[in-house]
C-alpha cells in the first residue's frame, strides 16, 4: 500500500502556479479600489494624526496661579535686597510651555478646576520669599504650596507637578517643598483603570458599535434579500429605523457588559449618577448606530463594511484626547478633535464617571452628540436605497 | 430617465382583466451601457401562466425586477394590476409576491421564521400567519423542515421556503425567477402542478426560466432575447408557426447559429 503510494507519480513543485496565485490576488486587489485605497490612505492618515497628535509633549496645560507672597526686604552688609520668589515662579511658569499660567485668587482656581476650566489652582504661600531668603541662610523655614489638582488626566498631573517643581527648583534651589496636594474631585487620587474606563468605554461603543452595526447591515445587502424586500410593503425608513431599534438594543448589551465589568469586578469609580452614565452610553451608542446605517449605505459587502469601522475608530481615538490631552495639541488639531464625536463621549464619560458632573456641567455635550445622532439619521434616511441600483 | 411617468399606456377599460402591460420597455445599466431590456411589450392577462424564456442574460431578471417594482426603468411604462409602477408600488406590493432566483432568505432564520418575516411585512395576524404557513408548508412538504436553519436546508427546500415567502399573503400575482433551477425532476413536476392548482385560484403566475422545456407548460410563452421579446405565444402556436417540434427547436431557429451565446 505504501509502495503504492509513494510509486504515485507526484506533481512538481510549481513556481509558476505559486506566481499565479500571487498574480491573482493582486489582480483581484487592484480591482478593488476601496481596498487598494484603504490600504494606502489607512497608514496615511493613522500616522499623521498619532504623529501629530503624540509627537509633542503635554502642553498648554491651563492653570490658575494665585501668589499671596508678600515679598522679602532685607539688608546684606548695607545692601537693601528685595527678594520676590513667588513672582519669580509665576514668571518662570508662564515661560513654561507645558503650562498656561493665569493669575487669580485661589478659591477662583478650585472652582474653575472643579468645572474644567483650570487642571490646577496653586496658591503660594505669604511668607515664601522669607522662607527661600532664610532658607538660603541655613534656616530651616517650612513654607507649603497649596495645589488643588485634576487628578484625572495622570499626564496633565505630571506635568504640571513637573513645570512646578522645575520653577521651584529655578527659585528655592534644592530644598524640599512642601506641596500640600488636594485632588479634585472629591478628592480621589484616581487608579489607572478609573482614568482609563471612560474612554475605553467611548472608543469600544465607537470601534465595536459600528463593526458590528455595520456588518449586521450588510448581511442583508450580501444575503440577496434586499431586492425581495424592495417588492414588499416594507419602506425603506422603516427598514432603517428597524435596523436601528436592533443595533441600538445589542449596544445597551456592550454598554451593561463594559459598566458591569468595570463596576463589579473592578471596582472603577463613577462618581456622577449611573442612570445619567447608561443614558449618555445609550446616546453615544445611538449617534454610532446611526452612522453605520449610513455607511452601510455605501458598503457593497460585508468586508468593504468592516473596513469602515477602524478607519473611523482609529483617527477618532488619537483625536479625542483618549491618549493625549486635545489642549495639549497644536490648535489646528485642537479644531479637528472637536469635530469628532468622540471627544464629547470622553468628556461626558469622564465628567459622570470621574469628576460626578451631572447634567448642569455635560448639557452641551448631551446636545452635541445627540444633534450628531440626528445628522447621521438624516444622512442615512436620504441614501438610503429603496430599489435596485440603476 | 424620468420618462416613464410622462408616457401613458393605451388604457383599457376598467375591469380589464390583463395584470401586467408595458410599453416600450427599456433598462439601461448604467455600468457598462448595458441595454438589459430594449422595448418590451407585454401583455399578461389574469390567471395566465406566462413563462418568460430566453438565455442567460437575455434580460428575463431585469424584466422581472422592473415588473414588480424592485428596479426602476430607464424609459417605457409598466402598469400591474392597472397602477403604474414604480409610481404605486407600495401600494401594489400587498397584491404581488416575488421569488428571486437566488433564494434571497436569512440563512440563519429557520424556514418558519423567515416565513413570518415577510408575513409580518405584508401584516399578516398572527392567526393568518398560523393557517396559512400550516397549509403551504404542508403542501410543500416542508413540515418536517419547519424549524431547520435555511442556511441547512437544501437547495430545493429553500427554494420551497422561498416560494412560501412569495405565497404567504396570498397575492394575486407573482413572479417566480428561476424557480424551478437547481430542482429535482421530481419536485419540478410537483412545482408545476402547484402552480396549476395556484391558476385555478385565480392567480397570475410569471415565471422565468432558461430551460425551454419547462416552458411547454405555461399557458403562454415569450422568448427573450437580448432584451427583446422575439416571439410569444402559447405553446402550440409558437411550434405551429416556427414548424418546429419543441420549444427548444423554436429557439435555436430564432436565434440563429449562436446558439452558445445567444
Amino acid at each position: 500500500m505504501r509502495d503504492a503510494v509513494s510509486k504515485t507519480p507526484r506533481a512538481h513543485f510549481s513556481i509558476e502556479r505559486v506566481i499565479a496565485v500571487t498574480w491573482r490576488v493582486l489582480k483581484q486587489i487592484s480591482r478593488d479600489r476601496r481596498t487598494l485605497g484603504m490600504m494606502i490612505m489607512m497608514p496615511a492618515i493613522i500616522m499623521l494624526i498619532f504623529g501629530f497628535a503624540l509627537g509633542g509633549e503635554v502642553k498648554n496645560i491651563p492653570i490658575l496661579i494665585d501668589n499671596q507672597d508678600t515679598g522679602f526686604s532685607t539688608t546684606l552688609d548695607s545692601i537693601s535686597v528685595n527678594l520676590y520668589a513667588g513672582q519669580q515662579i509665576v514668571s518662570f511658569l508662564q515661560y513654561d510651555s507645558r503650562v498656561r499660567v493665569e493669575v487669580g485668587s485661589y478659591s477662583l482656581g478650585v472652582s474653575g478646576v472643579d468645572d474644567g476650566t483650570y487642571s490646577a489652582s496653586i496658591l503660594i504661600p505669604p511668607n515664601f520669599s522669607q522662607s527661600v531668603f532664610l532658607g538660603s541662610e541655613g534656616q530651616n523655614v517650612s513654607y507649603s504650596f497649596l495645589l488643588y489638582i485634576d487628578g484625572t488626566k495622570p499626564p496633565i498631573e505630571t506635568s504640571i507637578l513637573v513645570a512646578l517643581q522645575s520653577a521651584l527648583q529655578g527659585v528655592a534651589g534644592s530644598r524640599s517643598v512642601n506641596l500640600d496636594k488636594q485632588y479634585a474631585f472629591g478628592g480621589t487620587k484616581f487608579s489607572g483603570l478609573d482614568v482609563s474606563v471612560p474612554s475605553v468605554m467611548a472608543f469600544v461603543l465607537t470601534f465595536l458599535v459600528l463593526l458590528i452595526s455595520l456588518v449586521i447591515v450588510s448581511r442583508e445587502t450580501t444575503s440577496g434579500t434586499l431586492p425581495r424586500l424592495y417588492t414588499t410593503p416594507l419602506s425603506a425608513i422603516e427598514r432603517l429605523l428597524g435596523y436601528s431599534i436592533a443595533l441600538l438594543l445589542l449596544s445597551l448589551i456592550m454598554v451593561g457588559v463594559i459598566l458591569g465589568i468595570g463596576i463589579g469586578v473592578f471596582g472603577v469609580i463613577v462618581r456622577g449618577s449611573l442612570i445619567l452614565l447608561f443614558s449618555g452610553a445609550v446616546l453615544y451608542a445611538l449617534a454610532h448606530v446611526f452612522l453605520a446605517v449610513f455607511l452601510a449605505n455605501f458598503a457593497k459587502n460585508e468586508l468593504q463594511a468592516v473596513q469602515m469601522a477602524p478607519l473611523i475608530a482609529l483617527p477618532s481615538m488619537a483625536l479625542s484626547g483618549m491618549l493625549v490631552p486635545v489642549n495639549s495639541f497644536p490648535d489646528w488639531i485642537q479644531i479637528m478633535a472637536k469635530l469628532v464625536p468622540m471627544y464629547y463621549g470622553n468628556r461626558i464619560f469622564e465628567g459622570i464617571m470621574l469628576r460626578g458632573y451631572g447634567l448642569s456641567e455635560l448639557w452641551l455635550e448631551f446636545i452635541i452628540i445627540g444633534v450628531v445622532a440626528f445628522i447621521f439619521l438624516v444622512l442615512a434616511v436620504t441614501t438610503v436605497r429603496d430599489r435596485m441600483a440603476d | 430617465m424620468h420618462s416613464r411617468s410622462d408616457i401613458s399606456l393605451p388604457l383599457r377599460e376598467r375591469g380589464s382583466k390583463l395584470v401586467i402591460e408595458t410599453l416600450d420597455l427599456v433598462k439601461v445599466y448604467a455600468e457598462g451601457n448595458i441595454r438589459a431590456v430594449d422595448g418590451l411589450n407585454l401583455s399578461i392577462q389574469e390567471g395566465e401562466i406566462y413563462a418568460l424564456i430566453g438565455a442567460n442574460g437575455s434580460g428575463k431578471t431585469t424584466s422581472i425586477n422592473m415588473l414588480s417594482g424592485a428596479l426602476f426603468p430607464t424609459s417605457g411604462a409598466i402598469r400591474v394590476l392597472g397602477l403604474e409602477i414604480p409610481r404605486h408600488r407600495r401600494i401594489i406590493s400587498p397584491k404581488i409576491g416575488v421569488a428571486p432566483q437566488e433564494y434571497a432568505l436569512y440563512g440563519d432564520l429557520t424556514a418558519e421564521q423567515n416565513v413570518w418575516f415577510f408575513a409580518k411585512l405584508y401584516g399578516l395576524s398572527k392567526e393568518a400567519f398560523g393557517r396559512r404557513i400550516s397549509e403551504l408548508f404542508k403542501i410543500l412538504g416542508m413540515e418536517e423542515r419547519r424549524k431547520t436553519a435555511v442556511a441547512n436546508l437544501s437547495g430545493g427546500m429553500k427554494r420551497r421556503v422561498s416560494i412560501a415567502c412569495a405565497l404567504i399573503h396570498n397575492p394575486k400575482l407573482i413572479f417566480l425567477d428561476e424557480a424551478t433551477v437547481g430542482v429535482d425532476p421530481v419536485l419540478r413536476v410537483f412545482f408545476w402542478e402547484y402552480f396549476r392548482a395556484l391558476k385555478a385560484n385565480g392567480m397570475t403566475i410569471i415565471i422565468t426560466s432558461h430551460v425551454m422545456d419547462e416552458a411547454e407548460r405555461a399557458d403562454r410563452i415569450g422568448l427573450m432575447r437580448a432584451g427583446k421579446l422575439i416571439e410569444e405565444g402559447t405553446p402550440a402556436e409558437i411550434k405551429r408557426r416556427n414548424s418546429a417540434s419543441s420549444i427548444e427547436e423554436v429557439f435555436l431557429k430564432l436565434s440563429g447559429r449562436n446558439v452558445a451565446d445567444a
